[in-house]
């Protein structure tokens, strides 16, 4: 009964609000007034921002060392995610039914177990050193935390969902995720989407400048 | 009309030019940042402090508060409850020294935020509202005030200028341009280098000299720095960069030489067209690109190298921000073929922490000092007995830094290098 | 026996088989008397047994041996490849569950509801230990960023472990009679898969830990003094103490022993699938549930001292600074060295002593001040 709600019209509405959200949000963004550069360029921006959307998926010559920590249990979190969000089998076999109507190969148990464990210590690690360090202290807002405290949660209560044997654990964890999708438009979590603009913007400034950054 | 400096108060003032600043680039930052910190680790004002306020990005939280209030679902929604505290007056007054005092608008945050943003022009952004809003240094507001009045921030004027000019054609026996109608090239200068380091010019002259460039300056416009792209207000900075393009348009000149200093560079190559809102009807070249290409061209011939121990500073207006990467190194090698990098050179090197207006900043002056530590350490592990850069700015903070923590290095800069080792001309009619 | 008789299951038309029923009904008669027999004969040798036949020795009991492997392996073969497929009953499994129901259980029980209740005593005797000289505001750095967050991950997945794995253990006690069996059966099914899943992360959390707390935790003579004075804990005069005392250095190293074996026994029991059997398996059960109860209920005093049970505790590991008065009044010679480095009355978050703190050595061995000085 709870669980048909949450996988019906709650997740419709959800998606719908997931959607148009993150699509508003980028129409948000270009509808922004911008200017353009007069300046002779020195090399084109194009291929800069192609770069900078590339490069900057790791670090700076040199910047690895103040960077390790970001590095390692950012990398481990994202990947995780990607894995699990793409490749655990219930999410394929939601994706085929619910979504897109066909699925691909999931992952094997190994690689769920190692991908949510990676998954799981990344983002505890992140969040914790967003509590812990003074610099993470002073800049973060409700919003970085939200955010953080709302994945894991999804992240939780789909694994103790695992067993596929209780819908009530099944439509928590679908619960969770409607909640996250909801806020997602609205959060930080918009990085996932807008972190190439950004990448672009800087890349092609800099490109036209003939510096690669 | 003449635009002036804001020094009273205006507080509704800047809130409206803040406003006004939010562009797509500014909108797609915010929306990507996820405040994970990372630019502390590339700010020198940061790390070499401790001080949490100095994250770059934390610099900019006047304009994400406002960003957040008024384009954002929730920060709309929150500002509707009253849920979210508004932007204030305090703020401005508590922003002003992580807006100036403590940034060099350097970008070596924008080098490696891992979501791009270049935090760098975000700081700039929110300049223009702080000096709109008079919540600027005054020491800023000094030194735009003599740029916009007399012509120079450091109060240089015309005569001064042609007393130099005076001493240096004793010097080289050789004629300095003025207002040479059709010349190729129009050089432009910064008033520390006319003030402090003179020897800039006659480098200049002896240099084009045996070069065979034909080149003028120009009484109408001789000041290359911008201290209205320092102090952050953009109808200033229009106006500075207007009497160049001015004077250069009416001299006809092909190309304009903006001298070694940074923010010259930036001012002129870079913000300049987008200041008037029109492209030049002359090209600017950076004096380094000149002489690259009079090296490549086989007219700027050095004879003898260095033995001392150098190594390079790269001015972050002028490398990493400007783009000229390899001419320095290029002619470097001319003079000093072995000379040592600092461990992060090139478009990752570390500011000298004078930039941006710091130096004119007398409330600064602490701060800048600690943030040296930076470059101190980084010439402590080369062991090198001379430096050499491209920037007057850079060069008198780093010789000030020098003496303050009582090390013996001796800077010079790259132009004064390549003269002291120009090799006497083989006969004009070759050259020409 | 309720073997009930067939029915003519449609009572109509029987003619057109050509079977009368007076012959149909005789032959079911007989073949119930037949299946009758064969069910009953096997009965007759122990029926005669029970008679008391005399010394008829048990004809199966060597069987019944050879199945359950009394007197070692079996000789049984089987085409079924796999781990104990030869194994038809296993002797193992029921001294498990002797161990589990009958001692881990219970003891469990005993002492973690002991330690509840001697902290409860602790408390009502000795009260909250108090900072005697109140707070200094000098504030003194006590464990790094990458300390605390380590100590926070190992916290976290500790906690996350220890609900879930006590819910295993005692949750059909416990839970049952209030979530009832079909909220238990959803609970116990969540709480088995996280366990399973957080497991394995626990003994990186183990190692960081281990790395990142090592230095320092050498026991010397300091800490038998401390010992012999009970810590200080009972009475208001705290015994002498480096970067570390006595007590927190066997928490460290219970950490470390009990956090190596319940990650091998955890890891052995999670991962079935590299050709352990049943044996190891059970055996890796009794240490990994054995040593999660004395883990735990250790680390009950643990939190109890540095949270609600000491003024001041709590602050080392969440801001990473303590009073100097609390460091005078717990780690006296600690201070000493401190106040030696001159990093007495620091300005908190200044990220030049965040470093210094991760990089010089101030805890605990050699003359640390004179680093600290120079960095």
């Amino acid at each position: 009964m709870f669980l048909e709600f949450v996988e019906g019209p709650l997740w419709y509405f959800s998606a719908v609000v997931f959607v148009v959200g993150v699509l508003w949000r980028l129409v948000d963004i270009w509808r922004q007034p911008s200017r353009t550069d007069l300046a002779v360029p020195r090399g084109s921006g194009v291929p800069g921002a192609l770069r900078t959307i590339v490069t900057r998926s790791w670090t700076a010559k040199g910047f690895s060392r103040g960077a390790t920590f970001h590095l390692v249990a950012g990398y481990m979190f994202h990947i995780g995610l990607f894995v699990l969000l793409i490749f655990a089998a219930p999410h394929v076999k939601f994706i085929e039914e619910r979504i897109l109507g066909f699925g691909w190969t999931p992952a094997p148990h190994w690689l769920f177990m190692v991908a949510s464990d990676l998954a799981f210590a990344g983002i505890l690690l992140l969040w914790l050193r967003r509590l812990m360090h003074p610099v993470m202290r002073k800049i973060s807002t409700f919003d970085d935390h939200a955010a953080a405290i709302l994945t894991f949660v999804v992240m939780l209560t789909g694994c103790l969902a695992l067993l596929k044997s209780h819908d009530s654990l099944r439509a928590i964890h679908m619960l969770t995720v409607c909640l996250l999708m909801v806020y997602f438009p609205f959060s930080r979590l918009m990085h996932a989407f807008t972190f190439p603009v950004s990448r672009a913007y800087t890349g092609a400034a800099m490109g036209r400048k003939g510096v690669s950054a | 009309m003449m635009p002036t400096v804001q020094t009273e108060h205006d507080f509704e003032r800047g809130v409206e030019v803040l406003r006004a600043q939010i562009d797509k680039k500014i909108a797609s930052y915010f929306s990507s940042c996820v405040h994970c910190g990372l630019c502390a680790e590339a700010c020198l004002f940061y790390t070499e402090t401790g001080d949490a306020r100095f994250t770059p990005i934390y610099k900019v939280e006047p304009m994400r508060r406002l960003w957040q209030r008024e384009k954002t679902f929730w920060g709309k929604l929150g500002a509707g409850l009253g849920m979210l505290p508004e932007v204030t007056e305090d703020d401005f007054a508590e922003w002003q020294e992580m807006t100036y005092d403590s940034c060099t608008l350097c970008g070596r945050c924008s080098m490696v935020c891992p979501v791009g943003n270049d935090i760098a022009y975000m700081i700039r952004k929110q300049r223009e509202a702080f000096a709109a809003a008079g919540y600027s240094p005054e020491g800023l507001q000094g030194a735009t005030r003599r740029a916009l009045e007399i012509g120079s921030p450091m109060g240089l004027t015309l005569k001064a200028l042609e007393a130099q000019i005076g001493h240096v054609e004793e010097e080289t026996g050789l004629e300095v341009p003025m207002d040479k109608q059709g010349a190729d090239y129009m050089a432009l200068l910064s008033s520390m280098e006319v003030i402090n380091f003179p020897e800039y010019i006659e480098s200049l002259v002896r240099i084009f000299d045996a070069a065979g460039v034909s080149w003028t300056f120009s009484r109408k416009a001789f000041e290359a720095t911008n201290s209205g792209i320092q102090i952050g207000d953009s109808k200033i900075a229009a106006e500075l960069v207007s009497r160049v393009v001015n004077a250069a348009e009416e001299l006809g000149v092909k190309y304009v030489i903006s001298p070694e200093c940074g923010h010259a560079y930036t001012a002129i190559r870079w913000d300049g067209p987008n200041l008037i809102k029109r492209p030049y009807k002359f090209e600017v070249v950076h004096i380094l690109e000149l002489l690259d290409q009079l090296r490549a061209e086989g007219r700027l011939r050095t004879e003898g190298i260095e033995t001392e121990r150098l190594t390079f500073h790269d001015p972050c207006q002028i490398v990493r921000r400007g783009g000229v990467l390899e001419p320095p190194r290029n002619l470097m090698r001319m003079v000093a073929p072995d000379y040592a990098e600092m461990g992060d050179h090139g478009k990752m090197n570390w500011c000298c922490g004078g930039g941006g207006g710091v130096s004119a900043n007398e409330e600064a002056e602490e701060l800048r000092l600690k943030a040296f530590k930076r470059k101190k350490r980084q010439l402590e592990e080369l062991n090198v007995e001379g430096l050499v850069t491209a920037c007057a700015n850079c060069r008198i903070v780093i010789e000030e830094g020098l003496e303050h923590y009582g090390m013996d290095i001796h800077v010079t800069g790259l132009t004064e290098l390549l003269a002291k080792h120009l090799a006497p001309p083989k006969g004009k009619a070759e050259g020409g | 026996m309720t073997d009930h008789p067939s029915r003519p299951a449609i009572p109509s038309e029987p003619r057109q088989h050509g079977v009368p029923p007076r012959v149909r009904a005789r032959i079911t008669r007989y073949l119930l008397a037949l299946l009758a027999f064969v069910l009953i004969a096997p009965l007759v040798p122990y029926a005669a047994a029970y008679l008391g036949a005399g010394n008829v020795p048990n004809p199966g009991a060597g069987l019944w041996n050879e199945v359950r492997q009394r007197a070692g392996p079996a000789d049984a073969n089987t085409q079924a490849r796999g781990v104990e497929s030869a194994v038809l009953i296993n002797q193992v499994g029921e001294r498990w569950r002797q161990f589990r129901s009958e001692m881990l259980v219970p003891v469990g029980a005993w002492l973690l509801l002991g330690t509840l209740g001697f902290l409860a005593l602790f408390r009502i005797l000795r009260g909250r230990i108090p900072l005697e000289g109140g707070r200094s505001g000098q504030l003194v750095p006590r464990f790094s960023v990458n300390q605390r967050v380590v100590h926070w991950f190992a916290a976290i997945l500790f906690v996350f472990l220890a609900v879930t794995g006590l819910v295993l253990l005692y949750g059909r006690f416990v839970l049952i009679p209030i979530l009832g069996p079909e909220g238990f059966s959803a609970t116990a099914a969540a709480c088995k898969e996280g366990h399973n899943l957080f497991g394995p992360i626990f003994p990186f959390a183990v190692l960081a830990m281990i790395v990142l707390f090592l230095r320092g935790n050498g026991f010397n003579q300091i800490d038998l003094k401390w010992f012999f004075r009970a810590g200080g804990l009972l009475k208001g005069h705290p015994a002498s103490s480096g970067y570390y005392n006595g007590g927190q250095k066997s928490w460290f190293w219970m950490v470390v022993l009990f956090g190596i074996a319940i990650s091998i026994s955890g890891l052995i029991l999670d991962f079935g699938v590299f050709g352990q059997g049943r044996e190891v398996m059970a055996l890796a059960h009794v240490v990994h549930g054995g040593v999660a109860v004395v883990f735990i209920a250790a680390s009950l005093g643990h939190i109890y001292i540095g949270t609600v049970g000491m003024e001041g505790a709590f602050e080392s590991m969440s801001h990473g600074y303590v009073d100097a008065n609390w460091a005078r009044e717990h780690h006296d010679l600690w201070l000493a060295e401190m106040e030696a480095a001159g990093m007495v009355g620091v300005e908190p978050n200044a990220l030049e002593e965040v470093k210094r703190h991760d990089n010089i050595d101030f805890k605990g061995f050699g003359s640390p001040g004179t680093k600290a000085v120079q960095g």
